[in-house]
């Protein structure tokens, strides 16, 4: 029997503001753009909200099931859009580092968006997911349909591709 | 290459550490580049915009007003595949009522603490004129080995097709003096019923029962019974020759037809020679009439009316012969034999509904539920286990179409 978000005390809101940023995070980072990830956000949110009822806490946890509905929509635009081929680009800057920040955390944070861009689209997802959504490896792989030793192997090798795109000499 | 799912030791270990890491713990000083590293990429993570965040929550607390999408749109698309195996079901469920009902109007009736009479008033009864197909009229069952109506399984093969009424005309007879005359029919049939002892007495009421309802008589018959024994009744029964497929049609269902068969004896020819002589006769009859009116001598007179006598029985025995033709196209003779086999429970033999009936009656029912049941389930497990793969199909299509969008193009 379906275990349903209960709004009434607060389940939903308390589901709101624990994933929000995490969860347009991870949209922006698929989507590429801005004004996408925040349709698709908010399109997330209301799909979970209406949706509510129908949750079973005996499939997952409500996060990743929030997530998976993002995913979902976040997938439906990029094929709605034919933006595939955006993902392949560059991310957009996300804006130079802060004055105060030290010059090696800049450097270092440049390093880290070129490598995350030059991921391919599923690794980039996955650290997405993994590292802006906050996701545990249980809750990854009820996202992407798969075991859960699988989402870790994958999110372990996208890692170790970033950690060697970060460390290659420039 | 698929990945392998197999963690290794040291992949779980890093993992752990990106874990510990994301929840803001020390990890070991041999993994601090991926701390690093990890704490690099959530710094990294796009923010909303204030505008945006604050549109978000207003749209949260109130309850998201303004659908973005259709109703349709909005309902989980993913769980709608679970109405098949309902649609499935209850098309299942019809589908067995239908073969249920179907089956027990063709089966042999069974009481259900019904008397008799009630059961004979269950036979469907349909103008005389009109063809009487959906209460299985003996003659177009047996001529076809068994119809819709009545399984007889030893039935003989009726003569040929039987006219409906005892007087037909003839149409393009080859007999001249035949031709547009009215045809004379007889019509016989015997039939053998079976059924259990403890229906014996019952069946047999109602054969007298049946007979009255299609306005024949019972010309003789015979019974007799034991409880160990069995027993066997016999009827010669009279039935109107244009109510006879409609009453075997009811006799028939008065137990297990173990017999049937018709005869048919075209009589037109005894009747209009029985006519013509009549006719000639009366004829005659006038002629000496006449004969005697100009009669002069007392020899002539008492010739003529030895004459006329004899001609007056003549007629008499004509008159009779034509009367018993009349009556052998107009009743039908039917006989029917009824034999109850197996022994007569203790409880059973009663025309009263006991509870040993209602026991019986109540197995027969769980008997059809459990028929139903079975038949709904032959349809609705092949069923859902096609509705079951063609969603499982819909799902990995859709899913795989949703991922393609995450490959290169």
């Amino acid at each position: 029997m379906a275990t349903p978000l209960n709004t009434s005390t607060g389940s939903f809101d308390a589901l709101y503001r624990d994933s929000a940023r995490d969860l347009y995070a991870y949209v922006r980072t698929l989507l590429g753009d801005d004004a996408s990830a925040e349709d698709v956000t908010a399109l997330a949110f209301e799909r979970a909200y209406r949706r509510r009822e129908g949750f079973d806490a005996r499939r997952g946890s409500q996060r990743g099931w929030l997530f998976a509905i993002a995913r979902n929509a976040a997938l439906d635009e990029l094929r709605r859009r034919k933006r595939a081929a955006a993902l392949h680009g560059e991310l957009p800057d996300e804006g130079a580092p802060a004055p105060e920040e030290e010059a090696d955390l800049a450097v270092r944070r440049t390093t880290v968006r070129a490598a995350l861009a030059g991921l391919g689209p599923r690794d980039r997802e996955l650290v997405a997911l993994k590292f802006h959504g906050g996701l545990s490896n249980a809750e990854l792989a009820a996202v992407l349909g798969t075991s859960e030793s699988n989402a870790g192997t994958r999110v372990h090798r996208a890692v170790a591709k970033l950690r060697e795109a970060c460390n290659a000499p420039a | 290459m698929r990945p392998r799912d197999t963690l290794t030791p040291e992949q779980t270990h890093d993992l752990e550490a990106i874990d510990r890491a994301l929840a803001g713990e020390s990890v070991e000083f041999e993994l601090r580049d991926l701390e690093e590293l990890v704490l690099d990429i959530r710094a990294t993570a796009p923010e909303m915009s204030p505008a945006f965040a604050a549109r978000l929550e207003r749209d949260v607390s109130d309850g998201f007003p303004t659908p973005r999408e259709s109703p349709a749109r909005v309902r989980r698309p993913g769980r709608r595949w679970l109405l098949l195996p309902a649609v499935g079901s209850l098309a299942a469920v019809l589908v067995a009522l239908v073969v249920a009902l179907g089956s027990d109007t063709t089966s042999p009736p069974r009481s259900l603490g019904s008397a008799p009479a009630e059961r004979d008033q269950a036979v469907p009864t349909e103008p005389d004129s009109s063809g009487d197909t959906a209460a299985a009229p003996a003659d177009e069952s047996a001529s076809s080995g068994g119809g819709a109506g009545e399984p007889a399984p030893n039935a003989a093969v009726a003569p040929a097709p039987v006219p409906r009424s005892t007087t037909s005309r003839k149409s393009g007879s080859s007999a001249g003096d035949l031709t547009d005359s009215p045809r004379h029919v007889e019509r016989g049939a015997t039939i053998a019923l079976e059924t259990p002892l403890d229906e014996f007495d019952r069946t047999t009421d109602a054969v007298n029962t049946t007979v009255a309802r299609f306005d024949g008589i019972v010309a003789s018959s015979q019974i007799g019974a034991s409880d160990t024994a069995g027993g066997e009744a016999t009827f010669d029964l009279r039935i109107p020759t244009d109510k006879l497929d409609r009453a075997l049609a009811a006799l028939s269902k008065l137990g297990h037809v173990t017999e049937r068969s018709q005869s048919l004896d075209d009589i037109t020819g005894s009747f209009q020679s029985a006519q013509e002589r009549l006719t000639d006769a009366r004829a005659e009859r006038r002629g000496l009439l006449r004969a005697l009116e100009r009669a002069t001598t007392q020899g002539q007179i008492d010739s003529l009316k030895a004459r006329l006598r004899g001609v007056g029985s003549q007629i008499s025995a004509l008159k009779g012969q034509l009367s018993s033709l009349r009556r052998r196209a107009d009743l039908a003779t039917v006989s029917l034999t009824v034999r109850g086999t197996g022994e007569r429970s203790d409880d059973g033999g009663g025309t009263g509904w006991t509870p040993g009936d209602a026991a019986g009656d109540a197995l027969r029912v769980l008997e059809v539920l459990a028929g139903v049941l079975l038949i709904g389930l032959a349809i609705l497990v092949p069923a859902g286990l096609l509705a079951g793969a063609v969603a499982l199909g819909v799902r990995l299509g859709r899913r795989r179409r949703r991922e393609g969008a995450l490959d290169p193009s």
